[in-house]
């Protein structure tokens, strides 16, 4: 109800039966707009789900259901065929390896360097803590085309080229920034009274980091290790420069997709899309308060 | 916060030796890659032996004078001698001025090495040399024109659309609806979809025998699948490619939006309702200008990733006729095909620069927009 509504209703000292009314069809408004809430909201939803569905009812039909046409929208009957027939595809196995390991080099290594990082801008001031964070929230955009070109040359000229590990190291510098302020800003949550408190009843301050502040620490460092892995998992760009027969997935699927036939890949695209979802599911929480610190 | 000398450089310290390994280095690389290209240049020597002093050097092709010779035999491991000459040379060197040395008989082209009075440099030791070669490789490459046109249309299109659907998706899921995490999972799942899924789907959609053409075949509406996907097609190509984005980029706006509006204090909002504003004047008059730091973030955010666009315009279109900045950087650099890192080197650089470009004039926009209201 308006303001105006409301001086004029008090001034024309309305009857209990007008009142209701009115209330009535307040209601009603609110209902409707909550309705129309919900409707987009779902709309939303369905855009956003709709394609993820169309490919898993691709991934679960056999070869000949993928190459029909018309297409059926359910698939009859539910098939493993596709996604057997492209996990059996040579070198698919060997790419997912090349995958997961990258990815969980990168994270450990990011992890390791960005702890220590990320609890020196969180707990200390000091002079170029500013600067430093500046820095951090500048290179966190850096474009990968524009340092994947010329690390991929000079591990050539190191004699390190086509090796899984080298794409690790440029993953983590790519997600060091991004995890060095979402590490500070999940340190910068625990009460630094407790630190305090443990270093009272004794501890060491190392001890005091290892025993109180960490374990407190520990779901959100958990949660922004699992980004990285993300990251990592469906980055392309650097790993199809930097490697050349010890692809990664997704660089190994993109360099074949036009000798690809359509049950390849929409397979692929599924078995990619299936770890993220659960990745994505897990951090869900995080994601805003990660964001919401690193973007001040 | 605690207030100490050293420990927070030194813990600071690993991670920006990291980021000065992998980000400073490649960039100096990527300049020499860029400005530099082997060549070869002679050198002069003040005596007739290979590890005597270099007094000039002449580049390749040079037409030098021969003052003096002289003949010194060599060894062969057999035991047997062979006569190897060197010739004192006075020539032009690339600065223009006159420089005379000493060169071995293998580094020049001579008609008779006994009676010669002119040669010819024709080989040296390996120089970088610097070159705007490469630059201009790019600059005339017929692919160049389109790719940035390419890359700007994408971004010119895609950029608003995801800023408007991620202010709406962000305004439902703080309607505090029933079901909002479910709401914030299913909008948050995109941010974990790589460029190179959300092509595939949406090639999926679009391919000749694809869903869109089922559906438009099955209901009737044509008699033939209609082609999506050719050259004559560009307006639909870009279309394709236009939905992919929004559908796969947008949540990461989205994010970046909630965050923002979870800061705005609720007085504010409640204080806008109390004096009657609508949703429309909530949004014009406090929600959206006290989004506009996030807004901000977000919009170079999404711009830097923009000129990336990779992986779904080759899943797509296979990235011969519609190409992106990205795409021509793989193309040159990739072994299989043109091979020159030199020249995608040049590509990286340009992307850095605009991208660089277009991220200040962002900055200096809303600054300028900030001052003109503090002046009025």
């Amino acid at each position: 109800m308006s303001a105006e509504a409301l001086a004029k209703e008090s001034l024309s000292r309305p009857s209990a039966q007008a009142w209701e009314a009115q209330r009535r069809r307040d209601k009603l408004l609110l209902q409707l707009r909550r309705a129309g809430v919900y409707a987009l909201a779902i709309l939303i939803a369905v855009w956003i789900l709709f394609p993820i569905l169309l490919i898993a009812n691709m991934a679960f039909s056999t070869p000949q259901d993928v190459r029909a046409f018309p297409k059926s929208f359910f698939p009859n009957p539910i098939s493993l065929d596709s996604i057997n027939f492209f996990l059996s595809t040579e070198g698919i196995i060997r790419a997912t390896g090349n995958s997961i390991f990258v990815a969980l080099l990168a994270v450990v290594l990011s992890s390791l360097l960005a702890v220590p990082g990320g609890y020196a801008i969180a707990r200390y001031v000091f002079p170029g803590r500013d600067a430093i964070r500046l820095v951090m929230l500048s290179v966190r955009a850096f474009p990968i085309v524009v340092l994947a070109v010329p690390l991929a040359v000079i591990f050539l000229q190191l004699g390190l080229f086509d090796q899984p590990f080298t794409l690790a190291l440029m993953h983590t510098a790519l997600t060091l920034p991004t995890t060095v302020l979402v590490i500070s800003s999940v340190f910068a949550s625990v009460p630094y009274e407790f630190e305090e408190a443990a270093q009272v009843f004794g501890c060491t301050p190392l001890q005091a980091f290892w025993q109180v502040v960490l374990p407190l620490a520990l779901p959100g460092i958990a949660a922004s290790a699992i980004l990285t892995f993300v990251l990592s998992w469906n980055e392309v760009f650097a790993a199809i420069l930097l490697t050349l027969s010890n692809r990664t997935l997704p660089a190994h699927i993109l360099y074949n997709l036009d000798k690809s036939s359509d049950p390849f890949k929409f397979a692929a695209a599924f078995v990619m899309l299936v770890p993220s979802m659960i990745f994505i599911f897990f951090i869900r929480r995080y994601l805003f308060n990660m964001w919401g610190q690193i973007n001040k | 916060m605690q207030r100490a000398k050293w420990t927070p450089y030194l813990l600071l310290l690993p991670s920006l030796i990291y980021l000065a390994i992998f980000f400073l280095y490649p960039m100096t690389q990527a300049f020499q890659l860029a400005f530099t290209r082997e060549g070869q240049s002679l050198n002069l020597r003040a005596e007739a032996a290979a590890d005597s002093a270099v007094t000039g050097n002449l580049a390749l092709q040079t037409e030098v004078r021969v003052i003096e010779r002289q003949q010194i035999d060599e060894v062969l491991p057999n035991g047997a001698t062979r006569p190897i000459f060197w010739y004192y040379v006075s020539g032009t060197d690339a600065n223009g001025s006159t420089v005379e040395g000493w060169v071995n008989q293998r580094s020049v082209f001579i008609e008779n090495r006994r009676t010669s009075e002119t040669a010819r440099v024709t080989s040296g030791e390996a120089v970088r040399e610097w070159t705007f070669d490469h630059l201009n490789r790019m600059l005339t490459d017929f692919r160049f024109g389109t790719a940035v046109s390419t890359t700007l249309l994408l971004m010119v299109l895609i950029i608003p659309a995801q800023f408007v659907l991620a202010i709406i998706m962000a305004l439902v899921l703080q309607s505090q609806i029933r079901g909002s995490s479910l709401f914030l999972y299913i909008y948050a799942i995109p941010l974990g979809i790589s460029d190179l899924v959300a092509g595939i789907l949406w090639f999926a959609i679009f391919t000749q025998r694809g869903f869109l053409n089922s559906l438009l075949v099955s209901a009737g509406f044509l008699d033939l699948p209609f082609i999506f996907i050719q050259a004559d097609h560009m307006a639909w190509m870009i279309t394709i490619i236009v939905l992919a984005e929004i559908w796969r980029a947008t949540s990461i706006v989205m994010v970046i939006v909630v965050s923002g509006l979870q800061a705005i204090p609720r007085d504010y909002l409640e204080a806008g309702e109390v004096f009657g504003a609508g949703l429309w004047q909530r949004l014009r008059y406090i929600i959206l200008p006290l989004l506009k730091p996030s807004l901000q973030v977000a919009l170079i955010l999404r711009t830097i990733l923009a000129f990336q666009v990779f992986a779904v315009v080759i899943a797509i279109t296979g990235g011969d006729i519609v190409t992106v900045l990205s795409n021509e950087t793989f193309r040159w650099y990739d072994p299989g095909r043109f091979n020159n890192p030199s020249v995608a080197a040049v590509y990286a650089g340009f992307i850095m620069i605009i991208s660089l470009a277009i991220s200040l004039f962002y900055m200096r926009a809303v600054r300028s927009q900030e001052e003109s209201v503090k002046a009025a």
